[in-house]
Order: C-alpha cells, then structure tokens, then sequence
C-alpha cells in the first residue's frame, strides 16, 4: 500500500544538509517536510531516524541549532548550517557525484 | 580521529545523560505539534489531528530507547547499577560487609605500609642527575683476598683517570669531614664533604642560593669558601639567607671561611668507608657542609680519597671497569705504594639500597602473605555468601541475565568490598608509617626521607583491585556452573555447602595456615635470634653507663688540660663512679683502622700484605669502667701521656693471632719503619664483642689516650643508680671547663646497644606482629570452615546419633576434620617456611633458617591452637537434636 521508499543509509545526512543550505535555517518538522516534497513524495523520512541525526550532526558541529518563532507564532527550534557543516556539505557532494557516476557507468556498461 | 571524537561524544553523553535524550523528546513533542497543526488545516478535529500526528511519528518510546543504547556508553551504565547494586548489597548486611573489609584493611594496610617504606627509601632516586651513571670506584685487593680495613685512593691515581679514562664522563675525589661550627653557646657538630673540583658538576647538584664551588675555590693553603647543607642552614642558622658573603668559625680552622652558597635540600653522603668507623659518621644523613679539596701536591700519592665517576651515555659498567682496571695496573708499575689493589665499580644506587634491601624486601613479602590470607578468609565468605544468594543468582538467570554480566555483577560487589576495604587499609597504613618513623628510625637508612603520601594510595587501591581478583574470582566462577533449574527446584534458600564447596574452604583453609606456619616461623626464628644475642657474653657491661662526644673545639694547645680538669670534675659529681674519654665505645662501630707493623711478623713487601688493625683510644680508668678483665701486664696509668714512652694494650685475640707461642707483653709494634723506637705492649685484656654482639672479637689495640690524642670520642660514665639522672650535672661540669665545648648525642650504653640490634628488632617485631594477624585470621578461617560444615552435616549427625553414635564420636569426627586441614596446611607450611625463610639469613645469630627446633615448636603450637579454633564447632555438634534436625530437612 505504502509506495514510499525508506532513505538509503547515509544520505539522509546530506539531505538533511542540503536542505538547510537551500532554505536557510529550519526546524526539524520542515525539514522532515521539505524532503518529502524535493522526492515528490517518493520518499518517506522516518522520524526516529531523522531527529537523532539532527542531534548527531549538531554534537559534530555541522549544525547548530537555536530558538526561534515559527511562521504561525509557534516557538520551535531552528537548525542552521555551520561553516564546518558547509564544507561537510560540499565533500559529501562532490562524494555523492563521483558515486552516482561510477555506479551509472556500470550499470550503463554492456556486456562486449 | 572519527571513531575517537565519536567515543568522546559518548562518553560526553554518558557524563551528561540527561541533556541529549530531553532534546529528543522536546523534538518529538515539537514536531508532533506541528504536524497536529497540519491535520488541523486540512479539516481534522483537534483530538483527530494529534492522534493522526502520533499515528504517522511512530513509537515515541522506541526511539528514545534506540537513540539511548546508540549514544550512551551502556557498559558503562551497566557498571554504574552494579556499582550501585553493590553498594545497597553492602549496606544491607553490615556485619558481612565489616569484618569482610576489615580483614581486606589488615592486608591491604600491611602491605601498603611496607610498600610506602620501600617508595621512600628504595625507589626514589637520589637527587642526582641520571643516577644510573654514576659510579663509586671501590678498592680492592687484585690477588682477590678481603682487605683487612677500607682504602681509597691516591690524588695522583684519580687525576689520572679524570685525564685518560674514555669511558668516563668524569671522575672525581670526595672524603668525609668532620667539624665544628664554633658557637658562643655551644659549638654545632658539622658532618661535611672534601669534594674535588669536578664533584658538583658530575653529580648534577646545584646551589639554591649564593653560587657553587668554582675553579678559583680550589688552591692550596686554608680553605676560604664553603657551601652550607640546606639542611644545616635550616638547622643551625635558621635559614638566614645574610649568611651567604659573611664568614663563620670553625673548629681547627685558623681562616674563617666564607658562606658561599647553600646548596639544594636532600643531598645526602656518599660512602667513605675509611671514615666509616668515625664516631660522628653517617653516610645516611644530609650533608651540612660542602668543603673544596685541592690535592696537595706533596700528598698526590696518599690513598685517602674516594672515587665517583660517570659513566658516558651507553657505555656499560664492565667497559668502564677494564678501562680502569688496566690505567691503574699501569700506574702501579710505577709507583710502589700503588701495588695490589685494583678497582671495582658499584653503581651508587646499589650501594644505597643495600641496607634498605635487605631489610624492607622479606618484610614486603611477609606484609604479602598477610594480604594473602586476608584474601583466603573473604574468599570464604564471599563463597558462603554466593551459597545463600543462588536463589537470586538463579532467578537472574531464568530472567535472561547472561554468565558473563553475572559474574561482572559478583566481581563488581567484590570490588566494591576491597575499595573499602582499600580506604581503611590505606588509612591503617598512614598510622603504621607514621609509627615506624618513630620506632625504627635505626633499623631503616634515610627514613626521615619517607612520607606516607600518595604512592601510599596508588598501591592501596592496587592491592585492592588485586585482593578483589583473588578473593572474588572463586565464588564468582562458580556462578559459571549454577544450573538455574537445579536451583530453583530445590525451594528455599540453601544457606549450606555441598560436598565441592567444603573441599574448597578446605583447601583455603588449609593454604592460609601454611602460609601462616611460613610468617610464624619467620618470626619465630628472629625471636630465636634476639634471645640468643641478649644472653651473648659481651665481655663488657652495658648497665649503668652513660656516654656522649665531647670535643673541645677552641684551641688544639687547650687538648690536654680540658680533658684531665673535664674527667676530674666529672669523677667528683656524686653517684659518678668512674669516668673515661674513649675513643672506640663498643657498639659504636668507633675505632680508627690503621697499618702497623708487629715484632716477630715477617717484614711486609707489598703495601696491600700490611696488618691493619683497628685502633682505640682511652683513658686509663676506662676497662675498670666497663668491666673488661685484665689478663697480664698492667692497665694504663695517667702517666703514660705524651711524654712517657708509648705504650698500647692489646685483647687476648691479638695476643693469640701473633703471640700464640708467647706472652705479647713486652713486645712492639711500629705505625711507621721499625727504625723508631715504636709501641710497647703492656697489658692484654679480654676478649669483648666491640664491634657486632653478633660475631667473635677480633683483634684489637688499644692505645693511651693522653698518647694518641684523639679529636672526636666519647666521655664515658659509670653511675651507681639510674645513668640519666646525671645528665645535666655531667653538661654543667664540662660547660664550666669550656663553655664551647660540643656536647652531643647523649645515650646510655644500653640505647647503643639497642640503636646496634635495631633492623633485627625491626624486623622481628614486624614479623610478630604479621604473624600475630595472620595467625587470627587463619583461625578465623579454620573456624568459619568447620562451623559450615557442622551446619551442612548436621542431617548426617543426626543419622549417626539415631543408629547410636555418642557424642564423643561426634567430636571426634569434626575435630578429625579440623585436624586433616591444621596437620596439611602445618606440611606444607614447613616446607615453604624452609624455602621463604632463606631471605632472612643475613638477620639471622646462631640459628639456620631450617631450624628443625624452630619448626616443630612452631609446628605444634600451631596445630594445638587450630584445634581450639575447631573446639567450639565440635561442640555445637554435640548439640544437634536429631530428631528436630531429621524432621527439618
């Protein structure tokens, strides 16, 4: 019934990353929001996972976090991106790529 | 560098465990919040819309636990609720857990004591640079034969390996001196060293104040410049920093030097064995004055110095040593007084710790078997208690508990014990320091350097971790077999052991009374010992005697007549029955080695095949003072002074060794060539043990003291009552002849006596003292054994009481039991006692370390006690109803 597929291992982070770069700083609830939507709802993020990674990437200083008011006055806690999660960011980008284009060479390759 | 900020992270968690998991939860709640809000705007009813919320978030809980397990350390946290477990367990029978650490205390403290004695005078360095490099050049004799008294070496010798030697750093010259820093009060005894140029510089020791020694210290005529111990100048002058640039008295010197500097605190001598026998020498003390020595160029091949050099980096001791070896063979070819004798390299830190050594290792080990049998009793309870609890272990069990955190569990509480236990022994152990730097300030060098500090803790908690290990190990193992359906089926707790777990007390038992048996005979032969030396005929009185050094120190001219008007005043004190200057008071280890030539021995041809003997000092009341005999000839008179012709008596083992034909009255002996008119013998005494209670007399002259002149002695007093009670007059009298006159060090014979025996004193009342502790324990032990398995047999007794067993047989029974374990354990004592005693050898007076007698008393007495320790057991076996005990199981 459910035709979401769960977020593959690690790139929940680069996600979660990323998004913070395109809309600035967040709180958890959007982001969880806003990558559902970038999938086009392909994807479902699972809270138990998503929360604890915010937690982890904010211990490892990629993120930092603070009070701030929501758009309809709720009191919510924002992340933003550090300057360290911004070059995380950018590796992991780069990382991602070279990735996604080995893989694609190899399933493109055909047998000779 | 990830894997290791991800542990800090955990770790930071673990320590702040609240902070991450209430984020997750304020997050949770938050973005639940939000999503309510959502449903809300899409057309839900409140209560739908959070309910969908929930719905769509998942198991909050869940979460929060798996976010736990993946940041916390959860070992840890399982070590915390053990550790707290632990500790409501210990609080929940106090009984158990008291006398469970006091035991662990006794050990624990035993050992830590003994250790913090071993910190202080054998692992801490001297206060030296690289310590291991240095090296003390000692004299001995190259055909390999002992050498009759201590010689150093000759100026020109050791200026030549400074030079020459490449395997040295450098090599320099030191002696030991001995003055007098003159007072209008008094005058303060000074303990110094004659030190060469290079001496400060090789050792690595540095001036705290004012400047060092330096090359223009060195010249010859009187010595201008000095630098003061920092103990002294704390001592004599109170640390009075103006003291550095001015000058200060010293006895004998015609120049006043000058205080340089003062040097840093805790420099000690370094040995000079030629000056060993001085009546003020102290290799262990601090130094109080430091005194430049230049080698007099007339003088260059007098061997009156000793030799500490430095090895380079990596050179080892035997290089150095053949270096040496063959430098000084060579200058003995040339130089004829430099025949025969050799160098041997020691390295100053085993020559420091010799004493040390010898003393504070065996007692280390003894304070270890007390650990040990401490460990065997709370092993024993610890099993007993581990019986009680399998119910519990069970359940455990059953409830999923693995063996692994189980026995993490019962070690966990078994550490818990010996950290208390721990904190009390370490506790006692600052008592026993604090006790021993008072009782055995002679038995062990350089004890004012020990402080109970926090080497004292580190092993405390050491032998802890390690009582814990060997106490718990056993019980906890056990664990490891528990079936938990066995356990559980038989309902009830089981407060009794099995045929297994009483052989194994048993084995406890039966290895803690042989390791006792081992303390007990260590300490019975070192009672044997001190037993055999006090009823050692001394050949002397050691009653009623009371001696200190006395030196004048103003003017040698003055010598004569303040010792005659000293003695006379003193003789006339009331209850003064003799006095006497000495040099040479028994026990003191006072005399002055000197080579001498005597009638009728061949002519010597090398310098090292000279006699020397050592040589004393006395007025003439002095041998009927101290009670020695007068076999032939005459006692010195007050005649025989500086005018007269030189006379000397001799002991009957001198007349024995080179008069065994004749008399040795009448004959001579020559200190120089026998072209001088030499010393005439004219008495011979007998024989007394002057030197150690403990060996044989040795050949001894004794020479006028009007003649020989002596600078450092004693005065001797016989009383007719208590010696101390004319202390004060005897200091009033000699402060009325010079009212500078040193009066220092005041003992009754008697104390010299025990200040000798002290490190056998020392040790045997330690071990009595171990053994005593061990001994209670095992008894203990022995007695919880049989307690245990008069309880765990007690339906068998009532079998045999229903078929018609008295009670007698009863007893017999238990006490076979006892019996069994006390006669094994005695076996196995006795042969480890043989083995271990051996250390003990050097303490040892007329009594092997096999001593059969030692062991079969020891033996008996032992095996009498245990059964006492087995009585009561017995008796409460008698006591068994049967029938009462056949219904209750």
């Amino acid at each position: 019934m459910n035709q979401k597929t769960d977020v593959k291992q690690g790139t929940l982070a680069l996600m979660v990353l990323k998004t913070l770069e395109v809309l600035g700083p967040q709180h958890g609830y959007g982001i969880a929001r806003r990558i559902e939507q970038i999938s086009g709802d392909l994807l479902s993020v699972n809270q138990g996972t998503l929360y604890p990674l915010l937690l982890k990437l904010e211990q490892e200083g990629s993120i930092d976090s603070d009070w701030g008011a929501s758009e309809n006055n709720r009191r919510a806690r924002y992340y933003r991106l550090t300057k360290a999660g911004m070059r995380q960011l950018q590796s992991e980008v780069q990382d991602w790529q070279l990735t996604t284009e080995i893989m694609a060479r190899f399933l493109a390759a055909k047998a000779e | 560098m990830r894997a290791l900020r991800r542990l800090w992270m955990r770790g930071w968690n673990f320590a702040a465990r609240q902070s991450g998991e209430g984020r997750l939860r304020e997050e949770v709640a938050q973005h639940i919040a939000f999503e309510t809000e959502d449903n809300i705007r899409a057309g839900m009813t409140p209560g739908q819309a959070r309910r969908a919320a929930m719905i769509k978030f998942g198991p909050v809980e869940a979460i929060c636990e798996s976010y736990h397990s993946e940041k916390g350390l959860p070992v840890m946290e399982t070590m915390m609720q053990n550790f707290i477990f632990a500790l409501r367990m210990m609080r929940k029978s106090p009984g158990f857990t008291a006398i469970a650490a006091l035991t662990l205390a006794l050990g624990i403290g035993a050992t830590s004591a003994v250790f913090s004695l071993i910190q202080g005078v054998l692992l801490t360095p001297p206060p030296y640079e690289k310590p291991d490099q240095l090296m003390l050049v000692n004299s001995v004799r190259t055909d390999g034969q002992k050498m009759d008294s201590p010689r150093g070496w000759a100026a020109e010798q050791w200026m030549e390996w400074n030079k020459d030697a490449a395997s040295f750093q450098g090599v320099a010259g030191y002696g030991w001196t001995f003055n007098f820093l003159i007072g209008n009060d008094g005058s303060q005894s000074m303990q110094g060293m004659n030190v060469s140029q290079d001496y400060f510089r090789l050792m690595g020791i540095k001036t705290i104040a004012g400047r060092g020694l330096e090359e223009s210290d060195f010249a010859q005529g009187p010595v201008k410049a000095v630098v003061l111990g920092y103990e002294f100048w704390q001592r004599a002058l109170g640390g009075d920093r103006e003291i550095i640039g001015k000058t200060i008295r010293i006895s004998r010197w015609s120049t006043p030097p000058t205080v340089i500097g003062i040097m840093e605190p805790g420099v000690r001598f370094l040995p000079s064995p030629g000056a060993a026998k001085e009546p003020n020498y102290d290799v262990n003390a601090t130094v109080d004055i430091w005194v430049p020595a230049y080698p007099d160029p007339k003088e260059q091949k007098d061997p009156g110095w000793y030799v500490v050099a430095r090895l380079r980096d990596g050179v080892p001791v035997q290089k150095g040593q053949q270096e040496l070896a063959v430098l000084t063979s060579q200058g003995a070819r040339a130089e004829k007084t430099f025949e025969g004798f050799g160098p041997q390299l020691q390295s100053v830190k085993d020559e420091m710790n010799q004493d040390g050594r010898r003393i504070l290792l065996p007692l280390l080990g003894a304070a270890a078997l007390v650990l040990l049998i401490a460990c065997g009793n709370v092993a024993a309870l610890l099993l007993v208690r581990g019986l009680q609890r399998q119910q519990e272990y069970a359940v455990r069990i059953a409830m999923g508990m693995g063996r692994a955190a189980l026995l993490r569990l019962i070690l966990t509480e078994s550490l818990m014990l010996a950290m208390l236990g721990g904190a009390l022994g370490v506790g006692l152990a600052y008592g026993a320091v604090a006790l021993f730097k008072v009782v055995a300030v002679n038995a062990v060098p350089r004890l004012d350097a020990v402080s109970a500090g926090s080497a004292v803790l580190v092993w405390g908690l050491m032998a802890a971790v390690l009582a814990a290990f060997f106490a718990g190990i056993i019980p906890a193992l056990r664990v490891l077999r528990l079936d938990p359906m066995e356990v559980l089926k038989s309902a009830g707790p089981k407060g009794t052991a099995g045929v297994g777990e009483r052989r194994l007390l048993r084995a406890v038992a039966m290895l803690q009374t042989s390791l006792t048996l081992a303390l007990l005979v260590g300490a019975g032969l070192l009672i044997r010992t001190m037993a055999k030396i006090a009823v050692v005929p001394s050949g002397y009185n050691t009653g009623q005697i009371l001696t200190m050094s006395v030196t004048e120190v103003q003017d040698q001219k003055k010598w004569g007549s303040f010792h005659r008007q000293a003695l006379e005043r003193v003789a006339a004190i009331p209850g003064v029955q003799y006095a006497a200057f000495a040099w040479g008071v028994p026990l003191t280890g006072n005399n002055w080695p000197a080579t001498m030539d005597i009638e009728g021995q061949p002519p010597p041809i090398k310098e090292s095949d000279k006699t020397a003997l050592p040589m004393r000092a006395v007025t003439p009341d002095y041998f009927k003072l101290m009670g020695i005999t007068l076999m032939n000839g005459r006692d010195f008179r007050s005649t025989d002074d500086d005018k007269a012709p030189s006379v000397a008596v001799v002991n009957q083992a001198f007349a024995e060794r080179f008069f065994p034909q004749s008399s040795a009255i009448g004959k001579r002996l020559w200190f120089g060539t026998r072209d001088k008119p030499g010393i005439t013998i004219v008495g011979e005494i007998a024989d007394g043990r002057t030197d150690d209670l403990t060996r044989q007399a040795s050949p001894e002259v004794y020479l006028p003291l009007w003649q020989a002149q002596a600078f450092s002695k004693h005065l001797v007093v016989r009383t007719t009552a208590d010696p101390r009670g004319v202390m004060v007059a005897v200091e009033r009298e000699l402060r009325a002849v010079d009212p500078t006159a040193a009066v220092e060090h005041v003992k009754t014979l008697e104390q010299i006596r025990d200040d000798s025996l002290a490190s056998r004193t020392f040790a045997m009342r330690l071990l009595v003292g171990f053994s005593a502790i061990g001994s209670l324990l095992t008894l203990v032990g022995i007695y919880g054994v049989l307690s245990l398995s008069v309880v765990a047999r007690r339906r068998e007794w009532a079998i045999r009481c229903a078929v018609g067993a008295q009670h007698s047989d009863l007893r017999k029974l238990i006490l076979g039991e006892g019996f069994r374990v006390i006669a094994g354990g005695v076996l196995v004592g006795g042969v480890l006692a043989v083995a271990m005693t051996q250390v003990l050898k050097t303490f040892l007076y007329e009594v092997q370390p096999s001593d059969p007698l030692t062991l079969i008393v020891v033996g008996l007495f032992f095996v009498g006690v245990g059964l006492l320790a087995c009585w009561v057991p017995a008796w409460r076996a008698e006591k068994v109803d049967p029938l009462e005990a056949l219904r209750y199981d």
